[in-house]
């Protein structure tokens, strides 16, 4: 890990410090873009490129615009100032720590183990190309590929059948329109 | 070798940040969002096995987690439109009664 993906790794908490703090859900989503551009960029230090480049466009692209969208069109102005709670915030914080604390030594013990010259020829072959990705993909993959599709098919007629306005009157009204919207 | 170690205590410790923002922030957008920070930090970690291992095979599941994460993202968003539809509000203690 050299010095740019170690201050790229510092943004990214950073980033993920001020989504969970800020008060205002705006500032948090915007937080939460330059996070997931840091993890682009971490991808791309680990050699997935591809993976880098389907991060920004999936993620900091389609999921947050839509994720702004819905922010703007609720219009939460009147819930942004309810502050966190000192006590809470201790007490999660401790929590955290605690977590982390336990799960890193089996982690650092798990990797010490490891046998060394087999690993650094691994590291070395392994780059996540387009062309590679793209060829695991459509050979080993392809029936989870396709039942992909199928998930986001579901998906997308899920999202318009829960977020469309259900329509109340079918009976014909007065001035012969059908229809209405509650 | 201590570089992939760095990468996946990176990863617990965003995957940590996110837990507790699910625990402790009331808004639901804000919820889901951390929500999404969970599932980049185990991509991360995914990621970094798979640099490891020195296989793509990390790369091909962070792929179908980022198709998943897309497809709920849009139903969660949906899901969030309607409470707000009924409750006139997106805090989730205002939803917490299971009824309208």
């Amino acid at each position: 890990m050299n010095v740019i993906s170690f201050l790229i790794g510092v943004c990214a908490v950073v980033s993920a410090i001020c989504v969970v703090g800020l008060r205002n859900p705006l500032y948090s989503a915007f937080a939460l873009v330059i996070n997931l551009l840091a993890m682009a960029g971490l991808y791309a230090a680990l050699d997935a490129h591809f993976l880098a480049v389907s991060q920004v466009v999936v993620y900091a692209g389609a999921i947050m615009v839509l994720v702004l969208f819905v922010l703007m069109l609720l219009n939460l102005k009147s819930e942004s100032g309810r502050r966190l709670g000192f006590v809470r915030s201790a007490v999660a914080l401790v929590i955290g720590c605690v977590v982390v604390m336990s799960a890193l030594p089996p982690v650092v013990s798990h990797f010490s183990t490891m046998p060394q010259s087999t690993l650094s020829d691994n590291m070395r072959n392994s780059v996540g190309t387009v062309k590679a990705v793209g060829q695991e993909l459509y050979t080993n993959y392809v029936a989870q590929f396709e039942l992909a599709s199928l998930v986001l098919l579901i998906g997308i007629v899920g999202a318009v059948m829960l977020a469309k306005r259900k329509s109340v009157t079918l009976a014909p009204r007065a001035g012969g329109l059908i229809g209405g919207s509650k | 070798m201590e570089s992939i170690l760095t990468y996946v205590a990176l990863s617990m410790v965003l995957f940590v940040i996110g837990a507790i923002g699910v625990c402790l922030r009331r808004n639901a957008i804000v919820v889901f969002m951390c929500i999404e920070m969970m599932l980049n930090a185990v991509n991360l970690s995914f990621v970094a096995f798979s640099k490891l291992h020195g296989n793509l095979d990390g790369q091909i599941a962070v792929f179908f987690v980022m198709v998943i994460a897309a497809a709920e993202s849009a139903i969660g968003l949906a899901i969030i439109l309607s409470v707000f539809r009924t409750f006139e509000s997106v805090e989730t203690t205002d939803a917490g009664q299971l009824k309208w």
